[in-house]
């Protein structure tokens, strides 16, 4: 029907099956984030550690770059392609994620409660959770594309440049990479819908998000510090995800850089009680209709 | 089928009773949803969406139970919230086709539909622009035309025609008689103008602290007043009198050549009018019963609860 025809009339036309719903809340929540240059660029930002990264196993897999770079001394740069430099790669990519998702986090979620959004579109064929699994998909899937995809990449390319046989010996890497990756964009996920969810400004969102990082880990500290206990540790998220990744990728290090010891069955745990919170808060929140109680 | 049908309904929101064992039936074209502040409209559209779930009995919307269906209730329902609702940040024009195809309508049908339901509700020529740059009025037609886009069975309307002005609230009005009267649509219009009701409902449900205090079917009422005659006359004796009742009419006389009739289905006005020709009798005033919607509330307001049915 043309546009200048202004009677009413009612669709007819086929209706998608339920389960592309979901599809149509990621798409939408995607499109809204790469609508902003500053995503554009923090992403960009993000991949350049991955950049330099590949750029240093091509140069210590390639004896004729070593030699040029070696200068008179005749002896090149030597970087051991092991599992502490894909450690240090897991921390270059990881870390810039966090400042990703303190800018796309609260974006993709305040747009929709900013003017109460909630009620139209939860008066829709769908769930509250079907819409946080959208939104936890879209974070999770922006999240991969600068962590564990670049890396498994860089893991790819090691594997393919190697003169001798490397995957087979570090698979163990691929994998901690990936795990390490997913539970760290899983809970940076959560707790940015949840903090987006409770606060309606994105600026004081994005600083919450820190805040609820970063805050923790100083308290967990002094608590150490007062305490004489490592067990503060546990609300320190930025400890608790190093060690974490330590012991996946099974990095040899000193033992004073393993944060003392804590069990990582009590590190996960942590973790997960941690996505709980998330959880119930986004629960608490992410309502059509609030109830008034008292 | 009915559109709506109660069930012994009770909703219980933070401990406390907001409806209370509302039972009946609305099978209107447009049914109206009245009562005063706190009366449980809000509540009872936000558990026929599934918002909030009945905490004893039950409701059907076209047959479908809200606690065990409400996906399927919410595919075949249009929604219009009362209060902002919109994700500013995007152009009308996107926000309509995200409902279109949130609601299931394909993503090669959305955009046409979109552009269909903006022109249509009078957006046109500002789809482009964001909505939180719209003034109330089109905020009010943004979020119908969301709720018409993708074909709708059942259309919620909570206060469309709240915050207008009186040319924009009698264009909202228009559109609802529209869409009303365009066919394979009922309606279900929540408002605190009774003129609202009246103008675009032909069923009407009152509600009272949680409870129904009325369900009327205006259509009907509408008949029956239209039967229900007032006279002023002069001259008029008892021989006029009788030649009314002949005609079948039932005929009560007050004084000052004042009558009170109500006629049947097959008589009309200008048979009043022959006969008191024949007879010499002046008719001076004449007047339809005219109970309002206003009487009805007013009525249904001051009635104890638990009447149910007025005027069928």
């Amino acid at each position: 029907m043309s546009v200048f025809k202004r009677s009413y009339r009612r669709y007819s036309g086929p209706i998608a099956s339920d389960r592309f719903r979901l599809g149509v809340l990621m798409r939408y929540g995607a499109a809204d984030l790469w609508g902003s240059r500053i995503t554009n660029v923090l992403f960009v930002l993000c991949m350049v550690p991955a950049l330099i990264s590949m750029a240093v196993i091509y140069i210590m897999n390639n004896d004729v770059v070593r030699l040029l770079l070696s200068g008179q001394n005749g002896s090149g740069p030597k970087i051991a392609m092991d599992e502490r430099f894909f450690f240090a790669i897991m921390q270059g990519q990881c870390w810039p994620a966090l400042i990703l998702i303190a800018w796309i986090g609260p974006k993709l979620i305040a747009g929709d409660l900013a003017n109460d959004a909630l009620p139209i579109l939860l008066s829709h064929p769908i769930s509250r959770t079907e819409y946080v699994l959208a939104k936890l998909a879209v974070l999770v899937g922006f999240l991969s594309v600068v962590t564990w995809v670049p890396m498994s990449l860089l893991f790819g390319f090691q594997s393919y440049v190697s003169a001798v046989p490397w995957a087979g010996e570090h698979l163990h890497i691929l994998w901690g990479m990936f795990v390490g990756s997913l539970i760290w964009i899983i809970l940076l996920s959560l707790i940015s819908l949840s903090v987006a969810s409770w606060v309606k400004w994105r600026i004081v969102a994005t600083g919450l998000l820190f805040a609820t990082v970063f805050v923790p880990a100083g308290v967990g500290t002094v608590f150490n510090a007062v305490m004489r206990t490592h067990w503060g540790n546990l609300i320190n998220i930025p400890d608790t995800m190093e060690t974490l990744w330590i012991r996946m990728l099974q990095v040899n290090v000193p033992a004073f850089y393993t944060r003392a010891g804590l069990p990582t069955t009590a590190l996960l745990i942590s973790l997960f009680v941690m996505c709980a919170l998330c959880v119930g808060a986004l629960n608490a929140r992410i309502r059509a209709r609030e109830v008034v109680r008292g | 089928m009915a559109v709506i049908e109660l069930s012994e309904l009770e909703v219980r929101l933070a401990n406390r009773l907001v409806l209370d064992g509302l039972s009946g039936k609305l099978a209107g074209k447009a049914i109206g949803l009245l009562g005063p502040n706190g009366s449980g409209k809000s509540t009872l559209i936000n558990t026929l969406l599934g918002f909030h779930a009945p905490s004893r009995g039950t409701a059907h919307v076209f047959g479908l139970d809200v606690r065990a269906h409400s996906r399927e209730i919410r595919a075949a329902i249009g929604y219009m919230p009362e209060n902002d609702s919109f994700i500013g940040t995007m152009s009308g024009i996107h926000f309509v086709r995200y409902m279109a195809e949130l609601a299931g309508v394909p993503a090669s049908h959305a955009l046409e539909r979109a552009h269909e339901a903006m022109f249509y509700v009078g957006l046109g020529e500002v789809r482009y622009r964001k909505i939180s740059t719209y003034s109330l009025g089109m905020k009010q037609l943004v979020k119908l035309a969301q709720a018409i886009v993708h074909g709708a069975k059942l259309l919620i309307l909570d206060e469309p025609t709240n915050g207008l002005d009186p040319v924009a609230r009698q264009r909202m009005i228009q559109l609802i008689r529209e869409v009303r009267d365009a066919g394979d649509v009922n309606l279900l219009i929540s408002s605190h103008l009774l003129r609202d009701v009246d103008e675009t409902c032909d069923e009407v449900l009152i509600l009272k602290k949680g409870h129904i205090a009325a369900i009327c079917n205006l259509e009907e009422e509408r008949r029956a007043n239209r039967r229900f005659i007032e006279l002023e006359t002069v001259a008029a004796q008892e021989p006029f009198a009788v030649a009314i009742r002949q005609l079948g009419c039932e005929c009560a006389s007050f004084p000052g050549e004042r009558w009170k009739l109500v006629m049947p289905e097959t008589v009309e006005i200008r048979d009043l009018y022959a006969i008191a020709a024949q007879q010499g009798v002046q008719i001076r005033k004449m007047n339809y019963r005219r109970d309002s919607l206003e009487d009805i509330f007013l009525t249904a307001m001051d009635s104890k609860l638990g009447v149910a049915r007025v005027g069928v």
